[in-house]
């Protein structure tokens, strides 16, 4: 709340007033119980060879360099489990199949803007009459035909980011390439503590009654504050959250159809929707010969 | 009187006569508020509003700031299209490498193929490294590029069970050495597990046919 002016001076010419306003104002009120002698500051955390402190969002963009792809992913449908055998060695690789369909460059994330690079990516195809507007307008805005799924792919700099409308193909990925796999696990439903967390539950016997596959204390008496804490492992919903298998080879591509087969499992039950990406474990893939054709 | 109950059956068509008279009169006890109303038709913005009238009018629902029709564009081609079964797909490419002519993919199709391997017959498998195996066909199991079949033996006297995928390369070659003596009423004969079904060792007919096997090769050469 600014200082109320005596009434009088309300009424004084306006140059006064005009004075009054350039004037340096006093000392800034502060209220509160304050100490005599001020804090002396630290013998610790003074002194010229201190870092600059990294709590920006331009330190936290240099963190992730290293971690984040260079080139945008693809959102695939996974369509189910077989395997693949090495003619010559015989070997029998059990490996997930799964399908690009449709998937298109919607719109881009910008540092500027935004405050980090992303590529928004569609794919599918939705009915516009099950869509908002406001949704319908985004696709229409960008030239491209109402998308069932969207997702974003963080890339590390803006060289990562491909014109909105181009398509991404099976052939985007090579064979022999290490992919990250991310999709929502199956769904359990409400799960016991056992199932969920893998307590050992209680005692067949010896006098338990009727709590045999429950948690057993959630948490100590009066020496420990006689609450729970945040984040004990109680019973609740399980699965349908995200996870994310590293490192899956890519094994087979077809174009054609969208195949994408990759080695080993990827969570989540037939038909649910995957986003995968270079894997950010193993070296980025040679991608010069497919940066060029994308941009021709 | 003896026709009545039959008539009794077509008296669920008495609906299809009272439908005419019964829903008329109740449109007219209908209650206010559910009576069927027209939908409003859109009126056109008119266009000689003199120009004081116009601009009273709030800014966005003046006539040039109506919204526009959003324009939806054209899916392209889709992929889902062109290949609705991808694990077939996958499967199919993987067989023509590896079975291109389909013999093995035949030798196991017990449901089409008479001539197959069933449960119950002694088969002989040999691989590309290491030693032949025999055993009794326990079960087989379909399951596409997957495809397996169970075997069981006695080596030692100690009762060994084998599953060995069909299409694995690893595989030179199944031989049935001595088939079913009747079809068994089971696809699965895991019975044969307990004491009193147990087959026990199929090494003496395997010999035996192994013997007979190389004499009519042997005899074959000298000629």
């Amino acid at each position: 709340m600014s200082p109320r002016l005596p009434g009088k001076l309300l009424q004084l010419s306006s140059s006064i007033w005009a004075a009054q306003c350039t004037l340096p104002r006093g000392p800034v009120r502060s209220f509160g119980i304050k100490s005599l002698n001020e804090a002396k500051p630290s013998r610790f955390n003074v002194g010229p060879g201190l870092p600059v402190l990294e709590s920006t969002s331009t330190a936290a963009l240099r963190r992730k360099a290293n971690s984040l792809p260079l080139r945008s992913g693809a959102i695939a449908t996974k369509k189910g489990m077989t395997a693949v055998y090495d003619p010559e060695t015989g070997k029998r690789t059990p490996c997930t199949v799964l399908q690009l369909d449709r998937v298109e460059v919607v719109s881009h994330k910008t540092r500027q803007k935004h405050g980090y690079f992303a590529v928004q990516v569609g794919s599918g195809w939705k009915h516009p009459s099950n869509m908002t507007k406001s949704l319908l307008g985004h696709f229409s805005a960008n030239g491209l035909s109402p998308k069932r799924h969207v997702f974003e792919f963080r890339v590390k700099d803006e060289s990562g980011l491909l014109p909105v409308g181009q398509s991404i193909q099976a052939n985007w990925f090579q064979e022999g390439q290490y992919v990250d796999a991310r999709s929502n696990t199956k769904g359990k439903g409400f799960a016991g503590v056992m199932k969920r967390h893998g307590f050992h539950g209680q005692d067949r016997s010896h006098g338990v009654s009727l709590t045999h596959r429950s948690l057993g204390s959630s948490g100590p008496g009066q020496g420990g504050g006689s609450r729970v804490y945040p984040g004990k492992k109680m019973a609740g919903n399980m699965g349908n959250t995200q996870n994310t298998v590293q490192n899956l080879k890519i094994l087979k591509v077809d174009s054609e159809t969208g195949v994408v087969v990759v080695s080993g499992a990827v969570s989540g039950p037939k038909g649910c929707t995957v986003r995968i990406q270079d894997a950010i474990k193993k070296p980025w893939p040679e991608v010069a010969p497919a940066a060029e054709s994308v941009t021709a | 009187m003896a026709a009545l109950p039959a008539m009794r059956q077509l008296g669920c068509l008495r609906s299809f006569f009272k439908t005419q008279e019964a829903i008329q009169p109740q449109i007219s006890r209908r209650f206010i508020s559910t009576t069927y109303s027209q939908r409003p038709k859109r009126v056109p913005f008119p266009s000689n509003i003199p120009e004081q009238f116009l601009s009273q009018i709030p800014v966005r629902h003046q006539p040039q700031n109506a919204p526009k029709p959003i324009k939806v564009y054209p899916p392209p081609p889709s992929t889902r299209a062109v290949c609705k079964d991808p694990i077939a797909s996958v499967t199919e490419s993987q067989l023509a490498e590896i079975d291109p002519k389909g013999e093995r993919k035949a030798l196991f199709d017990y449901r089409r193929n008479p001539r197959s391997i069933k449960q119950g017959d002694i088969v002989r498998v040999t691989f590309k490294n290491g030693d032949p195996f025999n055993g009794v066909v326990l079960s087989i199991k379909m399951r596409g590029i997957d495809t397996s079949f169970l075997m069981r033996n006695e080596l030692t006297r100690v009762a060994v069970e084998m599953s060995v995928k069909v299409f694995n390369p690893n595989v030179s070659s199944v031989e049935i050495v001595q088939r079913a003596e009747r079809k068994p009423r089971r696809a699965r004969l895991y019975y044969m597990r307990s004491r009193k079904h147990d087959r026990r060792s199929v090494e003496n007919v395997v010999a035996a046919y192994v013997r007979q096997k190389k004499a009519f090769m042997g005899g074959g050469r000298r000629r």
